[in-house]
């Protein structure tokens, strides 16, 4: 499915075509600390070039609202999703509660979303701390996403009884897998029909929209608050934005000074946000066929892939070796981090820029050294669930 | 324990004149002539906050190291934190976003167990410019107190302000006081007296210290013997000591460890801070020993305005000269923004009343500039209306 070039965009990157034009990959750098962190795109290292574009920028006060960098920035991120106004801040938690709190005016009032979903379980019982407002967590009938279907099972209504579900947040990609678009807009029908307000979690929707070709600012449309990172796979130091009307953005700004996020000269950051922003996501698409070239490496000596590899990240299973075992081998012959839990056997990869071809090539090999030197023989149960997108988006190759 | 007992407690609330010293940041808005020379340099007196980074800083940012902050994982910030916590005598702190978060951060953690309140300064920071932080992060209520002597609170007023346990109370659990507050040095003999009287009454202390670096260079207290009175400390970083970003708080190991897990459910969790950490720590070093050039060049400034006729507010302790313009007839919004913003200089302040705050990179000639507008504002304001009679004297005593 060919997309043309997006009209959304300032610099006239164009984002969808490149999912086609491998030609037009920016370099994918490898770090210079000479490890290879597979634990999060959180790890995204600081390089030092960054540092002269932090210095051009401008060095006002945040806090006064009136530093161009930031306001450029805002602007910017704003247009990219079809909104009218955006607000920089420390965090993605931080933009995720100032979006759901500016959405929840008054309890009794509850949110619904996916049960793995990362306000859910990561962001220290944001929810009930900010907003007074309970959780419906629902576990996607799929194991994949959420529907329309589940959504609409579990909303709370009215009752004198009940906190009534006033927000649906949704969380894309959610552990790197694409929720469909036929499904968020079915989903936002549904909302809009009950009166429900919509906010998105999308950390890496910019992946998302690198892997589908969709449009940041179709995407976006659907919901009254977006919030996205720059410092996961974009590669920015620090920070998050939270995008969505005027007057929204207004009481974001207030909120946001209120749990501490009234930052002053945040220029430089919000500089380097932005060149990130142009400069990384084009190379995501190669980030993405890294990750399934290293799914597929892995799948080939047996490990279980348990969900769908539609981004950059994959999730593993490698029973019955131990993962610590793998972690340890990865660590030891080529400097590759990744996360294992004692005793366990499943863990999360995750790639980014400045994860290179030698490091998965490298990643593949050890892992098959160390399988064939154990002896392990893996169970045949099939790996991938049923839920396949690649129907859906035909630029994503599996 | 809930005892039911009569209590005398001195309700120390009184119809004084209005408390917030309204700063109006957001001046530049409200005034279009805004830089008639855009070339020229603007002199921004609203706040210190807005001392900007300088070329140098970006090198020691690269110089830094890069790793994760919320997995504690970075060396620049480790440093940083080990250095305030020692300097302050505290056994660890924690680098954040901003003094709101940091003193947020601070009292959410002492108060674990609603029904509580805080006794602070009437005119603290934490009360009155932190969007109600105090009763959304700890649902806990306020006890200001408004200090006779106009400079700050006594041990006296604490203590006949501490609300005590009693079904229909919400008790004292915190004592918070700021140094400086409104650039005024808080004596360190008051602050034991509190700390003594907090402490016999198993309350814990709390300190604003964003501009304590200020109070320390003029007192010569060091930092560690004010450390010695407070269970918590906030100090800014990106104030008076000119750090682009950040505000630290210290306390002792377990405190600052609930604090780091609450920073996370503030949004404060973030990622590759070194740089800023790095930076911080290099103003401390080299920033905070100007300081007492900067109260001189406060003292200058009030004197220059007073002999214009101008009034001060309060006395000129550290690096803010608090103005009242009444008896030379100017408001502030109508006469003497214009003209400074005629010079490429900001000032805030509504009616009669102004702040204006000096900082390490104003200089002698910024200053200078400043007192030949107000002069000026004051001629023009003469020449216009020249039978206005003299006005009332308002000493602050009268207040209250």
């Amino acid at each position: 499915m060919l997309r043309s070039t997006s009209h959304n965009l300032k610099n006239g990157i164009a984002y969808c075509s490149m999912v086609l034009n491998r030609r037009c990959l920016a370099t994918v750098t490898p770090s210079k600390l000479g490890f290879y962190d597979m634990t999060s795109d959180t790890a995204t290292e600081v390089t030092d070039d960054m540092f002269d574009i932090m210095r051009s920028a401008s060095r006002k006060d945040d806090v006064f609202g009136n530093d161009p960098s930031v306001n450029e920035l805002e602007h910017y991120v704003a247009k990219l999703f079809g909104h009218e106004a955006s607000l920089f801040c420390a965090s993605g938690t931080m933009t995720n509660q100032l979006g759901l709190r500016a959405l929840l005016t008054q309890p009794p009032h509850s949110v619904l979303c996916d049960a793995q979903s990362h306000i859910n379980l990561y962001e220290c019982g944001g929810l009930a701390y900010h907003s007074q407002a309970s959780v419906t967590a629902v576990t996607a009938t799929n194991g994949v996403y959420l529907t329309a279907d589940d959504v609409d099972a579990n909303r709370v209504l009215e009752d004198v009884h009940n906190a009534s579900t006033k927000v649906i947040a949704l969380e894309n990609t959610l552990n790197g897998a694409i929720m469909p678009m036929e499904e968020m807009q079915r989903i936002h029908t549904l909302a809009r029909n009950e009166n429900i307000k919509l906010h998105l979690d999308g950390a890496r929707i910019w992946n998302a929209s690198q892997a589908t070709g969709i449009p940041l600012a179709d995407y976006g449309q659907l919901f009254d608050t977006v919030s996205v990172c720059v410092s996961k796979g974009i590669g920015a130091p620090i920070g998050s934005l939270i995008i969505g009307s005027k007057e929204m953005i207004r009481k974001a700004r207030h909120l946001r000074k209120l749990m501490g996020g009234g930052w002053r000269q945040a220029g430089l950051l919000a500089k380097i946000a932005q060149h990130c922003i142009d400069t990384v996501i084009p190379t995501m698409p190669e980030t993405h066929r890294l990750t399934k070239k290293l799914a597929t490496g892995l799948e080939g000596s047996g490990i279980r892939i348990l969900l769908p590899v539609d981004t950059n990240m994959i999730f593993i299973d490698t029973a019955p070796l131990p993962m610590q075992e793998l972690a340890d081998a990865l660590q030891k012959k080529r400097n590759i981090l990744i996360s294992a839990e004692d005793n366990g056997t499943i863990t999360r990869l995750v790639l980014h820029h400045q994860i290179d071809e030698s490091a998965v090539e490298g990643f593949v090999q050890v892992a098959s050294d160390l399988i064939k030197e154990k002896g392990i023989s893996f169970p045949t149960t099939p790996s991938r669930p049923k839920v396949d997108v690649s129907k859906a988006y035909p630029s994503i190759q599996h | 324990m809930l005892v039911r007992r009569s209590i005398a407690r001195s309700f120390s609330t009184s119809s004084a004149t209005r408390l917030y010293i309204q700063n109006n940041l957001n001046n530049d808005q409200t005034h279009p002539s805004l830089q008639t020379n855009p070339g020229a340099k603007v002199y921004d007196f609203r706040s210190d906050t807005v001392t900007a980074p300088t070329d140098e800083m970006f090198e020691i940012m690269k110089a830094a190291s890069r790793g994760d902050d919320v997995f504690q994982e970075d060396r620049s910030v480790k440093e940083l934190e080990e250095y305030v916590a020692n300097l302050c005598g505290h056994e660890a702190a924690l680098f954040c976003a901003s003094g709101t978060m940091t003193n947020q951060l601070g009292l959410r953690t002492h108060l674990s167990n609603p029904p509580h309140s805080v006794v602070c300064d009437a005119r603290s920071h934490v009360f009155l410019w932190e969007a109600g932080g105090i009763a959304f992060h700890s649902r806990a209520s306020v006890s200001p107190v408004i200090c006779r002597n106009g400079i700050h609170v006594t041990a006296e007023e604490i203590e006949g302000n501490l609300i005590e346990a009693d079904i229909h109370t919400a008790p004292t659990r915190v004592v918070s006081l700021e140094n400086t507050l409104s650039g005024l040095v808080m004596p360190i003999d008051e602050i034991r007296k509190i700390s003594e009287l907090a402490r016999s009454r198993g309350l814990a202390m709390h300190l604003d210290g964003a501009r304590l670096w200020n109070a320390h260079m003029q007192s010569g207290v060091p930092m560690h013997e004010y450390g010695a009175q407070f269970d918590s400390m906030s100090l800014c970083l990106s104030k008076g000591v000119g750090a682009p970003v950040g505000s630290i708080l210290v306390g002792n190991h377990g405190f600052i460890d609930r604090a780091r897990h609450l920073r996370k459910l503030f949004g404060g969790g973030w990622r590759q801070v070194g740089p800023l950490a790095a930076v911080a720590k290099h103003c401390i070093e080299h920033v905070v020993p100007t300081m007492p050039e900067t109260h001189k060049l406060a003292k200058y400034l009030a004197d220059q305005l007073t002999s214009l006729g101008v009034q001060l507010q309060v006395p000129v302790h550290t690096n803010m000269v608090l103005i009242d313009t009444t008896s030379v007839g100017l408001d502030v919004q109508k006469d003497l923004i214009p003209t400074l913003l005629s010079k490429n200089i900001v000032i805030g302040g509504q009616r009669n009343k102004s702040r204006i705050v000096l900082h390490h990179q104003v200089d002698r000639k910024g200053v200078d500039t400043l007192i030949e507008g107000v002069r000026e504002a004051i001629a023009t304001h003469q020449a216009n209306e020249p039978s206005e009679p003299p006005a009332q004297q308002q000493a602050i005593a009268s207040a209250y």
